[in-house]
Formats: structure tokens, sequence, C-alpha cells
């Protein structure tokens, strides 16, 4: 756990130290950049705020991709999810009028059922027709990404509106801000407690894991391999469902195009990035969810273009991920030399 | 009949860089990687040929910046991956991530503009008549004036049979994916060859980057690969690897990526025919899962 | 005989991290044209130093000296070019390619454009069969051969290259007693000829029978060289244990009770329809040990993973204490069956994971004590405390239970995973090559275990390659051959040769040999 921390903590530092060279090599000034980056994403009051709500998505589809990942299956398809449950939300959001008692958690359980319907279609190919959910996943994405977009261009389409979107849901299912911060958070919070309990604390987050590890030893162990495959799927695909409606609900209260582009494709960044650790993608959802909020004000201030943080944000992970090994290198081989002068002794 | 020439040069067009790209990854998938970063390569090989195409004012050039942008992926890859021994998975899915990053920021930062980029001073591929067919009432049309790119890959489709197949390296390039540390201990280093076939599979997805943006159309876009990296994947398992399979799904595959071109005129909405080549690698991946249950 | 000293090891050290010391201070020498046995239980540094001498691995202090030069093999090539060539414990050859096509891999004759000339080398390596009479058809697929002829494709593979030294780790772990002979005067051959030959073993009787001159090794220091018409297998046990060992068996007559398990008329075929089991049929009784012999891949794993419920077979039925598992899924059968596998790494724990976490499974799911928040919950302090029960009932040596499994030796991992099935109380227990890759310690404690059981009326199916360990702990003795149990000896009835004459299907064999 300590080397994780140590290696997450060098690799950030090490990525941020490339990136200022990068920035430096543009004719920009790096300090001036990372200080304006710092100040439009924690060191003002809207732009925490921002960071925080911001991180809604982020988070949830990493928690998404770390559980898939560490229990076994190799679910890509949170952008394709995110969509899904975001539609569910949407669809409930028109066409249920209750009071926000009851829409709230109607949309938000249908998010969550659009996001588990669509990883639940992978699972259950995969179960019938062993077909590699991988790929499954991934293709899911580009095609739920066109569904989405016939939805909001043709039937649920605002006439009113220049592009393609829908009209807005019933106030009712309109989530409000608390303090600056957006009431989404707290759901993703809670979200997060539940995932990090069932995974070190749960009977069945102990079996994921094993699967994940050596899915033979856990079969062998009598765990229902099978069928643990399929509830990872599902609650892993609600999970990102749960970041569209979130976003619907906390956000535009609408459905427009190019909703969520690039938060799910961050959330399996993260979970790279975080080892698939629980607490670990949540810390890493907040720091490029900060990335992300500050670069829109970097920009205004320097004129470095917003879309560094991109960069930054992939050489983050490359550096953490590289520094990870190596970092066990070197401590094999401090521990080698400690062990040869012992036995010289 | 001009239906017909539409129909398969729609095909080939489609299949070019699916086949250029899965021959690639046929040299990484007999050497025993799976390499989940040709995305990235043929994202940022169409990048890169459009900024050699417009600053050196040739499409030939360009085509140089293209394999040599995927190179640079690929000695990040090997750095990572094979030298460091971090999992081939996860650098290859941060390596897409950064293609995808590095390419938006450049479009930004190098042309100014978001989104797209097209410029009169893009040169593209140019076609080819082939010299002797060309003259032939029928077939002439059907086999000559296509995309030089077109008759590259036919080329290195035949040209990667015959190098697996038949060479020393070919052997020795199976021989590390069936086996790596049998090849190491005949004294063959694994990882050399390895490396070898991420070089060969860089240069394969720059070309097909370059086709991307540089051949029928002349832009680039943002994530102009949409896909095709992964679907090149498929097609490689799908196959087993074999370069002649290769060449057989990749028609299929440009002929469905036709099709939706060809539907675009039609009542059906532009979104579920953009859809197609999605599904369609959903359904040959059942049919390759069935085939495989009644074998066993 | 005097002979020159060809390669000379001196104070060689290699740590792996991060405590390993697997050699330290390690200095031997090796004659030409003698066959030098080098001896040693598991974990005693044997294979781990010719890998030093072979460039396989690097070692952190001391020289190597071959011919008199001081070399550095940074790589196996390297030692190949010099003359000297390796074959491994386990068989490193391309099932897939043919004969012709592994000998030449890496050295392939060319013609233009790089391509492979199939002729020349088909041609070249019928000469070296014909050369040093193996008995080898250079277009058959590695795959198809049978061990025994792999194991010559490697050894030809070498002579290809013209190696005048060969370095063979632990060559007839993986043959029949009847298969040994040949071997060694293939190897007598080669030394005639002016090869060199290290021939590294942990099996006493070959070892004397075989070679000129031994070292024996002992945890990564060497403990002296002998010239093996010197020794005795006692001497030699003594030097690599460091106290006197028995080997006699210490199974004590027992009279078995009821059947506990039995497996009868087995089939199961695998993908291309062949049959893996045929009319298998094994019966364990109470207090009863019957151990399985068989060359490997003659149905052993296939038996073992049928009765785990990990294939399916085609027909046949299980009873375990007469209830019928046959169509029972896993979680079932292990109520009643304690399973140790083959392959600790692969079937038998989570090599990431942490050593509690490994200890807990499958109790996780059958002891309530382990269940909290209405069963959705894990009680890690409970499993805290089980960890520890393991630990002082099984004497493992470890740290922390949150430390990584991958931490502790061979020998108590197999404890653990030990602890872990024994504790769950089952009438039967199923063990397949319990003792392999373990050090002697750790293999008489196995042992004992077994024993322990037997006395305890539990029943125990043994499925092991080593003859010495069926014999000394087994009751019986079934032999399979071919996906059938060809054979249903008792132990005491019954000799290594009977026994190795029905592991080969009962075939008529060219050597005759008594003794060892």
């Amino acid at each position: 756990m300590r080397k994780q921390a140590l290696s997450g903590i060098l690799g950030v530092l090490a990525a941020f130290a490339i990136g200022a060279l990068v920035i430096a090599l543009q004719g920009f000034n790096p300090v001036e950049t990372y200080g304006a980056l710092l100040q439009y994403s924690l060191f003002s009051g809207s732009g925490f705020t921002a960071t925080v709500t911001r991180a809604v998505p982020l988070i949830l589809t990493g928690l998404s991709a770390s559980i898939a990942f560490a229990s076994g299956p190799v679910n890509l398809g949170q952008p394709g999810q995110l969509v899904m449950g975001a539609l569910g939300a949407t669809l409930v959001g028109l066409f249920v009028h209750l009071p926000s008692a009851f829409l709230v958690p109607l949309c938000i359980l249908a998010s969550l059922l659009g996001g588990a319907l669509w990883s639940g279609l992978a699972a259950l190919l995969k179960r019938a027709f062993a077909m590699d959910e991988f790929i499954v996943t991934l293709m899911l994405n580009f095609i739920a990404d066109y569904f989405a977009l016939w939805v909001i261009t043709y039937p649920l389409f605002d006439p009113s509106a220049m592009t393609p979107m829908t009209r807005p849901i019933s106030a009712a299912a309109w989530l409000p801000d608390l303090g600056g911060v957006n009431t989404s958070v707290l759901f993703m919070v809670l979200a997060a407690v539940v995932c990090w309990l069932i995974m070190s604390r749960g009977r069945s987050g102990y079996e994921w894991r094993m699967t994940g590890q050596n899915s033979l030893f856990a079969r062998i162990g009598g765990c229902k391999v099978d069928t643990n495959y399929v509830r990872v799927m599902l609650v892993t695909g609600a999970l990102a469902g749960l970041a569209g409606g979130l976003m619907i609900m906390g956000g535009p209260h609408r459905f427009v195009k190019g909703l969520g582009a690039n938060y799910a494709w961050d959330g399996i960044m993260i979970a790279v990035v975080a080892s698939n650790g629980i607490s670990g993608t949540f810390l890493y959802g907040l720091l490029f969810s900060a990335l992300q909020q500050g670069a829109i004000g970097m920009e205004l201030v320097t004129a470095v273009p917003s879309e560094f943080i991109d960069v930054l944000q992939a050489v983050i992970v490359l550096v953490v991920v590289a520094g990870r090994v190596s970092l066990n290198m070197v401590f094999d081989r401090l521990a080698t030399r400690r062990k040869l002068k012992e036995s010289a002794a | 009949m001009n239906v017909l020439f539409g129909l398969v040069s729609a095909m080939l067009v489609g299949a070019t860089p699916i086949l250029l790209a899965a021959i690639g990854g046929t040299f990484t998938f007999y050497a025993g990687i799976f390499n989940i970063a040709m995305e990235g390569m043929m994202l940022v090989g169409a990048f890169c040929a459009v900024l050699g195409s417009f600053f050196l004012h040739s499409w030939f050039l360009g085509i140089l910046c293209a394999v040599a942008g995927a190179l640079i992926m690929a000695v990040i890859f090997v750095l990572f991956a094979v030298r460091l021994h971090t999992d081939e998975f996860l650098t290859g899915i941060a390596l897409n991530l950064f293609a995808v990053g590095l390419t938006t920021f450049l479009l930004r930062d190098i042309f100014h503009v978001k989104g797209a980029f097209t410029n009169a001073g893009i040169r593209a591929i140019p076609a080819v008549k082939l010299p002797l067919i060309d003259g032939i009432p029928f077939l002439g049309r059907l086999l000559s004036g296509y995309n030089a790119i077109i008759y590259l890959a036919i080329l290195v489709t035949v040209l990667s049979a015959f190098i697996i197949f038949r060479t020393r390296f070919g052997l020795r390039l199976r021989g590390a994916g069936y086996n790596a540390a049998c090849l190491n201990s005949s004294g063959v280093p694994a990882s050399t060859i390895r490396i070898w076939s991420l070089i060969v599979c860089a240069v394969c997805c720059g070309l097909a980057g370059a086709y991307l943006s540089l051949g029928s159309v002349r832009l680039f876009a943002e994530n102009m690969s949409a896909g095709r990296g992964w679907i090149s994947l498929t097609a490689v398992i799908l196959v087993n690897g074999n370069p002649w399979g290769i060449a057989i799904i990749s028609l299929l595959f440009g002929f469905f990526d036709g099709l939706t071109v060809f539907l675009q005129g039609s009542r059906i909405p532009t979104q579920f025919t953009a859809m197609i080549p999605y599904v369609a690698t959903l359904v040959s991946l059942y049919l390759y899962s069935v085939r495989k249950r009644r074998q066993a | 005989m005097a002979r020159d000293v060809l390669i000379d090891l001196q104070h060689i050290t290699k740590v792996f991290p991060p405590d390993t010391v697997a050699l330290s201070d390690v200095s031997v020498s090796f004659e030409s044209g003698e066959i030098h046995a080098l001896v040693g239980e598991n974990g005693a540094g044997k294979s781990t130093l010719m890998k030093v001498f072979y460039g396989l691995e690097r070692r952190d202090a001391g020289d190597i000296f071959f011919r008199g030069a001081k070399v550095e093999f940074r790589t196996p090539r390297e030692a190949i070019s010099a003359g000297i060539g390796m074959v491994h414990q386990e068989i490193l050859l391309i099932p897939e390619y043919t004969v012709w096509q592994n000998i030449v891999l890496g050295a392939e004759p060319v013609r233009a454009f790089g391509t492979v000339d199939a002729h020349r080398a088909r041609e070249a390596v019928r000469r070296k069969i014909e050369e040093f009479q193996f008995n080898l058809e250079p277009d058959a697929l590695v795959g198809d051969i049978s061990v025994a002829a792999r194991q010559k494709v490697e050894i030809l593979k070498l002579l290809y290259r013209n190696v005048s030294v060969l370095v063979l780790d632990e060559p007839t772990a993986v043959l029949t007693p009847q298969e040994i002979p040949q071997l060694f005067s293939e190897l007598a051959r080669l030394r005639d000829k002016g090869h060199t030959i290290i021939f590294i073993s942990h099996r006493l009787d070959e070892v004397l029978t075989l070679s000129d001159r031994v070292t024996v090794m002992r945890r990564g220091k060497v403990v002296g060289t002998s010239a093996a018409c010197e020794l005795t297998k006692e001497d030699l046990a003594r030097q690599m244990v460091g106290r006197e060992v028995l080997f006699t068996s210490r199974r004590q007559p027992q009279e078995p009770g009821e059947i506990v398990f039995g497996a009868r008329v087995l089939n199961c075929s695998d993908t291309e329809h062949r049959a893996r089991l045929h009319a298998a049929t094994v019966e364990v009784r109470a207090g009863e040990i019957v151990g399985v012999a068989g060359v490997e891949g003659n149905g052993q794993f296939e038996l073992v993973n049928a009765i785990m419920g990990l294939t399916p077979m085609t027909s046949g039925t299980l009873e375990v204490k007469g209830k019928d598992i046959t169509h029972a899924d896993i979680l079932t059968r292990r109520t009643l069956i304690a399973f140790v596998p083959q392959d600790r790494g692969k079937m038998g724990a989570s090599v990431a994971a942490s050593i509690l976490e490994d200890a807990i499974m499958t109790h996780h799911i059958l002891d309530p004590r382990f269940h909290t928040w209405r069963g959705l919950g894990l009680d890690y302090r409970h499993a805290a405390e089980f960890v520890d029960q393991i630990r002082d009932q099984f004497t493992v040596s470890m740290g922390h239970s949150s430390d990584p499994f991958s931490s502790l030796s061979g020998g108590n991992q197999q404890k653990v995973i030990l602890g872990r099935e024994l504790l769950l109380e089952t009438p039967f227990v199923l063990m397949d090559q319990p003792t392999r890759g373990l050090d002697v310690g750790s293999i008489e404690y196995v042992h004992q275990l077994l024993l322990d059981l037997r006395s305890r009326k539990r029943a125990v199916l043994l499925v092991s390659a080593d003859l010495d360990e069926l014999f000394m702990v087994a009751d019986r003795i079934v032999v399979m051959c071919q996906g059938e149990v060809v054979a249903d000896l008792a132990t005491d009835a019954t000799s290594h040769e009977e026994v190795g004459y029905y592991m080969l299907g009962g075939k008529e064999t060219a050597h005759a040999e008594t003794g060892s």
C-alpha cells in the first residue's frame, strides 16, 4: 500500500515535470501555467466546488472500471453505459410526473438500470456465446453513442432547439446545488462508500477479487465464478449508468449531444493509474477533475490550450504505471544488496 | 454497373485501413503480444500524415511522417512493456489515451482549430492507373485507378504471408508467440523479435492512418480512427493471424463500411447506418464463437 | 584417470530479492570428458548454479573460468557458441513445430531473402540422428511424440550446435524406470566420444550408477566433491540433508475401513473426442492411502479434474461416503473433498493475494464463523485467527497474515494450502503431486501428514510421479496408462520394476535391468 502511494506521488510529480518541459518548449511559463491551473481548480471558491462536482462522473466511471478490472471482466464499456444511464434518467424525467421525493430516486434507478442493461447485454453475449466482453463492450460504446444521437435527433428532439437535444426533464428531477456543490456529489460519495464496503469487507468483494486474480483458484475453491461474472458486469454497468444519470439531473437537465464524451474514458484511465483500488480511484478522480477544471482557467490566463490537460493526464498514467514497476525493481535491488552484505558478514 | 463499381470502390476504401492495421497486428499477434495500442498508432499516423503533407507540401513525406509518428508510439510501448515489463494491457490503454490527448492538443496548438482540420494545402495521396491493365474495357475500370495505398496494402499482405511462413524471421516470430522461453534458450532473444514485430506493426498502422487522412479525404478530425484499430484487432483474433484470412475479413468489414456511405442517401437514419461496422464486428465475433464451440 | 579442468566456478554468490540467498560462495570445478553429478535437495541451489553459469541468471559475485580463460556468459547464446548447452527440467520445445524445426530454430540454414532451407535442415538433422543413434523422425510434430523422445530432441538440438559440454537438469524426472537406462547408455556414449556431461539430480541411485564424480550441495553451499565409486547412497543422503535419512517406509500396518471414495467407470473425452479417461475405476477406503502412478499425460490430470468437477465426464459415477456427486457442483464436492492441486500458483492459490486471503478460500463459504452482516460481510478478524491456527498447527514459518503469499517459501506455501484444505475436515482428501518442488524437510513433513491422516481413518488419493514416495506412504498403487487404470497393486507385494512395466502399458522392454 505504501509503495502504491509512493509511486503515485512520484509519478504525478514526474509527469508534472515533463509537462513543465513541454510548456516551456512551447514558449509559455510553466510556473504561471501551473499556478493558474491550481488557482482555478482548488484555490478559489467557485473553482473548488466546480472541481468537486465535475469529479462525480469521473469517480463513478473510475469505480466502475476499477471494480471490473479487479474482478476479472474487461469492461471497457463505461462510455456506452454512461450514455444509456443518461437516457434512462432522461426518459423517466421527461415522461413521469411525480414529486421530487419519488422522481429523484426513480430517475436514479432508471440510470442504474440503463447502465446495467447495456453491460448486461455484453455479459449475456459472453455467457451465451463466449463472445469476449473486451471487444463487445467497445463496440457497444459506438452503438450506444449513435443510438443516443438518433434518439435526441428524432423521437425526443426538442423542437425549439438549434442542435440535437431533448427537452428539459421535469424540474422535480433536478438536483440542486448546496453551497456551490451539486447534490449529485452526495450520491457519488454514497456509491463510493458502498463500493468500498463491498470490496474490502464483503464476501462478494473477496470472491470477486480472488476471481480477478486467479479465476481457476476461485472456481476450485467453490466460488460461483459465472454468477459473479454477471453480477460484476451488472454492478459496474450500473455505476457508469449512475454517472450518466447524475450528469443529466445535476447538470444541463437534458440530454445534449456530446454529453459525457470523455468522462468515461477518463474513468478507465483513473482505474488504471489507481491500480483498481477504491480509495485510489477516489483520489485520482479528484486530481483529474482538478486538472480538467483548472484547464479552462489556465487557458484564459496563459493561452496554453486546455487540451494540454489531455496530454498531461495520459503522461501521468504512463509515468505512474511505469514508475510502479521501476520502483519494485529498485526495491528489489536494494533488498539484494542488503542481503549480500548480510551473508558476507 | 456504376453501382457495382461504386460498391467495389467503397469496399476497398473501407477495407484498406483495416487490412493494413490488421496485417501489422498479425505480426504482433504471432509474436505473442496483445497489441491494443493499434488504435492509437493509427490516430497518430493520421495526424502526422496531415502534418507532413501540409508543412512539407508532399504526400509522400506525409506518409513518411505518419510512419514516423506510429514508430514513436511503438518505441514508447517497447520502452514500457518490453523493457520495464509493465502490463501490456495497461500500457496499451494508456498509449491510446495519450494518442487521443496528444492529437487533440496538437490540432489545437499547431493548426489552431478544434474538431477537424482541412486545407487546400494538404496534398492527398494520388490514385494510380495501372499501365497495361487500365486499357482493358471492363477489367480496367475494376482493377485500375485506385489509390496508391490500396495497391500498397495488397503488396503488404502478400509480403507478410511470405515473411511469416517462409523466412527465418517468420519461424522465430511464431516461435516467440508459441513458446518465448524456448526461443530464448535457442539463442534468439524473444524480446528482440517482439520489438521487431512492434516496429512492423507501427509501420503498417502508420500507413493505415495516412490512408485515413490523406487517402480518400484530405483532413484530420479528432478521434478519426473511430474504433478501426479495435476492429482490426478483432479481425486478427478471428482468423488466428492468418494474412489471407485477414484480407478476406477486411474486405468484409470494408463492405459494411462502404454500405454505410452507400445507405446515407436512403431513408434509414444516418445514425443507424453509422452503426453498421460495429454491429458487423459483433456479428462476426458471434459467428466465430459459435464455430469454436461447435468444434468443442 | 587424469583429466583437465574444463570449467572452474569460483566463489559464486546469488541472491534472489528480497531475502533468498540461493548461492553462497560456491566453488566447483568440472573436468573434461567426465560425467559429473550435481546433487542436492530441492532449493539447494544446483539448478541456480548452472543457470548462472549458462547465462540465464546473473550472479552477484564470483568468477567463471572456461578452458582456463575467464568468461562471462550474458546470454545462453554466448554459452552455446562457446560449446556449452543446457537441457532444462521443463522441456522447452515448440509443440506446433516439427522435430527438425525445433532443432534448427535459432541456427536455421537459409536461402535467398532469408527463407528457411527446409531441405538442408532436414538432411542435417537426419545426419545427426544417425550419428548419435537416436530414434527420431525429423518431420514428426513435437507435440505428438513421447516425453522421452522430446528430451532426445532437446539434446539433439544442442548437439546440432556442436556443443562439447552438456548440462542436464533433472532429466530422469519425466521418464519411466524403463526409459532411464536408455538415456544413461546414450549419455555414456557421448562421454566416450569426448563430451563432458553435468548431470543435476536428486535421485541418489541414478547418480551413483551413471556418474564419475559427484558434488553435493546443501542450502546454497558446496558440501563436497568425491568420486562416485567411493560413495554409498547413505553417504550422499547424509551430505545432502546433514543428518541420517531413513529410506524405509514408516507405514504401520493397518486394516482399512469402509469405502469412502469411489470413482467408477469414468469416461472423459477432450475437444477432439479423444478418450482421455476410459473406464477408470478407483476406490479408496477409510484409513487408506491409494497412490496413482503413471507417466505424465496418461489421464491422471483428467482423473483429478473429473473428481473435482472441473471437466465433465461422459459417463461414470462418483461417490463420497455414499453420496452421489457425479453431477454435483464444485461447492458441493468441496464439502466432501479436500484438494491439494498439482500447481500451487495456478490452482492452489492466488499468488498476488495475501496469506490470509489464500488461507480462507472455501472456508469463507462453508464456515458460518466467517460471516457477518447477515452473511454479506466477511469477518476478517476471525480470518486472522484462522490463519494463526494454521500457522501453529502446521508450523508455517511466516510473518504477518497480510503479507503477500509470494513472500513465503515453496514449502511454507504448501503448508498453508495443506492447512486450509485439511482443516475442512472432509472424509476424503485428494492430493496431486503435493511434494513437487519442495525441500527434503518439507517433503518429510508432508509424508508424516499423510500418515497421520491415514491413522486418523481419512481416505487419501495421492497422485504422484515419485515412485519412491508412493512406495513409502501408499497402501495400494494404481497405475494409469492411456487413460485406463491398468493395474491395482498392493505396495508391499510389488516392485518399482513391476509398476514401471504397467506404466508403459505392459510393453516388452529391451533391457531387463535389475538392481536400483
